[in-house]
């Protein structure tokens, strides 16, 4: 059998009535396509029909596969269950109601062997309601960019393509769909984004709200802390603790500022003393967790050999 | 039904509470006999906190189905409970504990509800007889449990469950969390089901324990809600925790601003330090939780991300991702 070349994922959830239609889709779209695909379904915990009518699709075409999750765990354990599972050495990533459109997948795979290691597609006239929906995910990708420097227009839409050399490093957990480019960016991933179409919901109802926003807020603030100071955790609590220090010196700069005044009354208050005794300990404090988290990535690092970042070949001959 | 039970092993942790064991073994290796041909009894003493008396042991010599492991020191039931799965053979486990829990009786029911689908079957005692304040104690322990946890279970701790291999082999088993075993079990993905078995009369002692007892429940109901709801994502936790500390603090301070703006002088007001303190707080906590993310990011790996029930198709499933290598992995591209 020949060694498959594009592995496309769709996790689904509920989507029986979407299955037939998307897997000819993909089939009409790889048709022309040089080398062997797959298409991989991920079942996650679906209670209607969508397993039977893959596996109808599954009797018809051996190219198409289902791995079934055992319970309903989200989209991310799916997405990851199907990049695992996955043979090709480039996958596809897509969304399994139909808004996403097979057609552009040999463009996604066209620019990845153009020498990238993630190619994001970004919606065009994205066919979404505008209040709930698309503001939310303008600003959204506004603030994902600016805080992790990674521009990346469009990071709710699924259609990507990777290279299973970048997605073998990766490992995404709780809800890190949301953002495989700033991960992937963190492995130095070399990274494009293409347009892509975007058509409305043709069946079902959106499983997403506006519910998200703690969440996806302080997983921002991981994802900041982390693409800055991931391999030196201390630094950044040594910033913080040095900012702490600073506002405990203001008030004892005030406190002695207030004894060479002779100032009584205001040199006898306690705030100022304390406050900075306060802000003081916070930056010993801060401190020493930086080395508490410096010890866990030297540990961790040395048990993870294979995380190395991704590299390739400039000079020399080429073996792989 | 059950004549092609395949090998089946029984799991019996022996810590501070122990009925007569031989007594014990006598009467449910009669009830699993019944069902499961073939079988073991695996006994493991808590350390120092129970030894296996003489006469067990004379038993154990003589019956080759039992075998008895001794921990070197007392590591609690969980310990035990780690210890005899590592150590049993069965493709099926059943735990049962070191006193009459349940009826002999309820053996058969509860391997029956292992269906093919089922990964792990738990017992709930039930009818029970239990005093009235024993029962009014579960029922208050059970109505935090499953609010925290959002199971349904109803009797959580019970140690008489079925489990398969697989499964079990996948649970966290540390510290006292196989009290609440269904529930993590669940939240690796696992099909659990619980099944109504007769309490055994030998059980229902009326027991009051002692108030550092209910704390510690308490406290692990807690352990549990953070366990299950966050230990992915310790940030959303803290950082929550960390809001409502600068929240308050900011509040406060800024009051006292409007004060002083107004002329009220603020300097010896305790309310100030209380603000700043708040304040401080916050921000510690908020270094503990990236301190949290900062493990789990490194620690992240696909063990029990994801759990396949079936792969269909041109399938094999892969094994999970397999030794990465230890080489910077090159790819190829033209020198420029």
């Amino acid at each position: 059998m020949n060694p498959i070349h594009i592995s496309v994922i769709v996790p689904v959830f509920n989507e029986e009535e979407s299955v037939p239609l998307l897997t000819e889709a993909v089939r009409t779209s790889l048709e022309g396509s040089a080398g062997t695909w797959e298409l991989v379904f991920v079942d996650d915990g679906s209670t209607d029909r969508t397993t039977s009518m893959v596996q109808l699709e599954i009797a018809d075409d051996s190219r198409v596969r289902l791995v079934q999750l055992a319970r309903n765990r989200g989209q991310t354990p799916a997405m990851m269950a199907g990049f695992r599972e996955a043979r090709g050495d480039v996958i596809v990533s897509m969304d399994g109601d139909l808004q996403n459109d097979p057609k552009d997948i040999p463009a996604l795979v066209a620019k990845l062997e153009e020498g990238y290691d993630l190619v994001a597609g970004w919606r065009m006239r994205r066919q979404d309601k505008l209040l709930t929906r698309k503001v939310p995910s303008w600003i959204a990708n506004r603030l994902i960019a600016r805080i992790t420097g990674i521009p990346i227009r469009d990071n709710g839409c699924s259609l990507k393509a990777y290279r299973k050399t970048l997605l073998d490093r990766v490992t995404l957990y709780s809800e890190m769909h949301r953002f495989i480019p700033a991960i992937a960016a963190l492995h130095g991933a070399r990274i494009a984004q293409i347009p892509v179409r975007h058509h409305p919901r043709r069946f079902g109802k959106s499983k997403y709200g506006l519910g998200r926003t703690y969440r996806v807020l302080a997983d921002l603030v991981t994802l900041r802390m982390l693409s800055r100071f991931r391999e030196r955790p201390l630094l950044g609590f040594a910033w913080t603790a040095f900012g702490a220090l600073a506002v405990g010196g203001a008030f004892g700069a005030a406190w002695l500022v207030a004894l060479l005044q002779f100032r009584e009354e205001k040199a006898s208050a306690l705030v100022f003393p304390a406050a900075a005794i306060i802000w003081l300990a916070t930056a010993v404090f801060l401190l020493m967790l930086g080395l508490v988290a410096e010890t866990i990535v030297r540990h961790t690092q040395q048990r993870r050999a294979n995380d190395t970042p991704l590299t390739r070949r400039m000079h020399g001959n080429d073996h792989s | 039904m059950s004549e092609t039970l395949p090998y089946l092993s029984v799991v019996v942790p022996v810590a501070s509470r122990a009925d007569d064991l031989a007594d014990v073994y006598s009467v449910f290796s009669k009830a699993v006999a019944a069902v499961a041909p073939d079988y073991e009894f695996v006994f493991v003493f808590d350390g120092s906190a129970t030894t296996p008396d003489e006469s067990f042991l004379k038993l154990a010599q003589h019956d080759s189905r039992i075998r008895v492991y001794e921990l070197s020191h007392t590591f609690g039931e969980t310990g035990a409970l780690r210890t005899g799965i590592a150590e049993s053979r069965g493709e099926i486990i059943l735990t049962l504990p070191a006193y009459f829990q349940v009826v002999p009786g309820a053996v058969a029911p509860l391997l029956a509800a292992l269906v093919p689908d089922v990964d792990i079957v738990v017992t709930k005692r039930e009818p029970r007889h239990d005093p009235r304040l024993n029962r009014l104690q579960t029922r208050v322990f059970h109505a935090l449990v499953r609010w925290v946890t959002g199971t349904e279970f109803g009797d959580i701790a019970c140690g008489v469950r079925a489990l398969r291999r697989p499964a079990a082999e996948l649970l966290p088993l540390y510290g006292d969390l196989h009290r609440f075993l269904p529930a993590f079990a669940r939240q690796q993905g696992l099909h659990v089901v619980e099944v109504a078995l007769e309490q055994h009369p030998k059980d229902s002692r009326m027991r009051v324990y002692r108030p550092g007892t209910y704390v510690r429940r308490i406290l692990d109901v807690f352990t549990v809600l953070f366990l299950l709801k966050f230990t992915e994502k310790p940030l959303r936790f803290f950082g929550l925790v960390a809001l409502w500390f600068l929240g308050a603090g900011v509040a406060i301070t800024s009051v006292l601003a409007v004060q002083r703006l107004a002329g009220v002088g603020i300097a010896n007001r305790p309310l100030l330090l209380l603000g700043v303190l708040l304040i401080a707080l916050g921000v510690q906590i908020a270094g503990l939780g990236l301190i949290g993310e900062i493990v789990v990011h490194w620690q992240a790996g696909d063990r029990g991300l994801y759990r396949i029930k079936r792969p269909h198709g041109n399938a094999r499933s892969t094994p999970p991702p397999a030794a990465q290598s230890t080489t910077p992995r090159v790819q190829s591209q033209p020198p420029h």
